[in-house]
């Protein structure tokens, strides 16, 4: 039998901010959290796009070296992000422990920072420094590393979900901790994504022609989803977790209803692994309101993938304009911090959070001419009030993988 | 090295790079100080660094039965009596 589940925790840390109110401050002011790129001494020099969507505010890390032996900067974040919810939760140490709490958790790559230092290593020629290899290198550059420094770090002994499918990771983290409660497998999932700062995926995209390379000299003026300038994504780094508890026992323990996770779907395109694909897109998004129940008119919000792409965003307007029309707003918010890679999907669920509990719509950014193959849909272009009962929240990857989670505002749960 | 020399630069990595806190010559370094397979690894690659020669496969399979510091001096003192002969 299928139990309704809810999101009773969250914490991001994002190009524009780590606390709650200074990212909400940041969404309100139209904050950018884009800057120049930054030298790694490796392969930023050959990288033709010269921003990166940075966190360049110091993160407090209060952890025993017990935990951090294994951990890159990556796991880090997710430990950071994780320790946060679960403060904030109040679960007792029996439930933590009692295999009931499981985690869903990954990211892009490990740690590209410490798979770096390895591949610096083997290609050194030198034997010494072969068998300096540290024997933690593979525990941070794995790419479960998050999930099971979460596990480890907090005691945590329920089952572990690490996909790792680029830019879907952690909103499949969110819709497979959601199935994983709602079918009664966990009673709780710690559910994210996070990515490093990590000039390589840069490279990747940037080699691809996917790249915002026009605006260097203005990062605060890329990304620009749905905008007629836009030319690429700009890649970015951070993290975000939520915790997903089955509703009755949140409701028993007095917990904060946040939103409940109505729907999920995720799908493959079954074809090309990088050109985005409206029939694939498509399905997601009915998917998605079939499982939530929903007709298109009842959605009130959609967080748009969104990545500022020449083809991306157009694919993705007609499919939202197929699917809902244009009566849902439509907000794009990769253009405040650019492509969190594998947090994106967590860190924009989170940022939905944040706007439905003070009933505000963040506008797209760098939106001064729309597309007029993006116009048939309603963009949010400037700061909007209103009370927002379901969003949606878009996210689509390489290797054709697309996503979507439909929440439910926390006010509206009974 | 003789053996005070030794136990200088051990106790000095294991409070640095360890984080152990007041270590004591006969503590059971796993129940007192955490200390797991994965430290064991890290410490031998600091030991080879300290005494500047590599120590061989058997020679770390040896150092899984250490559990106090003072194992770990007898086994860095008969390291040094072997590469000495």
């Amino acid at each position: 039998m299928a139990r309704r589940v809810v999101i009773t925790a969250c914490s991001a840390i994002t190009p524009i901010g780590y606390a709650k109110d200074d990212i909400i401050a940041g969404l309100e002011q139209g904050k950018s959290g884009v800057k120049p790129l930054r030298d790694d001494g490796l392969l930023s020099e050959y990288i033709h796009s010269r921003v990166f969507g940075t966190v360049d505010y110091p993160v407090n890390y209060d952890f025993k070296r017990l935990y951090r032996k294994t951990m890159g900067p990556v796991a880090f974040y997710a430990c950071r992000v994780s320790k946060d919810i679960l403060a904030t939760a109040g679960l007792s140490p029996e439930f933590i422990s009692s295999g009931r709490l499981g985690v869903a958790f990954s990211s892009t790559h490990g740690s590209p920072t410490v798979q770096r230092d390895i591949y610096k290593t083997f290609y050194s020629k030198s034997k010494a420094e072969f068998s300096s290899i540290g024997a933690v290198d593979y525990l941070k550059s794995m790419v479960h590393t998050t999930a099971v420094n979460i596990t480890r770090m907090f005691g945590i002994t329920g089952r572990v979900i690490a996909s790792s499918t680029a830019c879907t990771t952690s909103s499949q983290s969110v819709g497979f901790g959601y199935e994983a409660v709602k079918y009664g497998m966990q009673d709780a999932m710690i559910c994210g994504g996070a990515d490093e700062y990590d000039t390589t995926t840069v490279a990747v995209f940037d080699n691809l022609l996917a790249c915002s390379t026009a605006y260097n000299d203005r990062p605060e003026c890329t990304p620009r989803p749905f905008d007629a300038d836009r030319d690429g994504l700009v890649v970015g780094e951070g993290a975000g977790a939520v915790l997903l508890e089955e509703y009755e026992a949140a409701k028993k323990r007095g917990a904060p209803i946040l939103a409940e996770v109505i729907g999920f779907s995720c799908n493959n395109n079954g074809g090309d692994l990088i050109l985005p694909n409206l029939e694939g897109i498509t399905s997601t998004l009915k998917f998605a309101l079939a499982d939530a129940g929903l007709h298109p008119a009842e959605v009130d919000l959609i967080s748009a993938h969104a990545t500022a792409t020449k083809m991306g965003d157009v694919i993705e307007a007609q499919a939202i304009a197929g699917v809902y029309g244009d009566s849902p707003l439509i907000t794009a918010l990769k253009s405040y911090m650019g492509h969190t890679m594998g947090s994106c999907g967590a860190i924009e669920l989170i940022l939905n959070l944040y706007m439905m509990e003070k009933g505000f719509v963040a506008p797209i950014l760098n939106l001064d001419n729309v597309d007029k193959r993006c116009a048939m849909i309603r963009h949010v272009r400037e700061l909007t009030e209103t009370d927002i009962k379901i969003a949606a929240i878009q996210n689509f990857a390489f290797g054709g993988v697309n996503t979507c989670l439909i929440i439910r505002n926390g006010s509206e749960v009974d | 090295m003789k053996r005070d020399e030794i136990q200088t630069e051990i106790v000095k990595i294991l409070e640095e790079s360890f984080e152990f806190e007041n270590p004591g010559l006969d503590d059971n370094l796993r129940d007192v100080h955490g200390f797991d397979s994965i430290d064991a690894i890290e410490l031998l690659g600091e030991i080879e660094k300290m005494l500047g020669f590599a120590i061989s496969r058997e020679e770390k399979q040896q150092a899984m039965e250490i559990r106090t510091i003072n194992d770990i001096l007898d086994y860095i003192e008969a390291l040094i009596v072997e590469r000495n002969k």
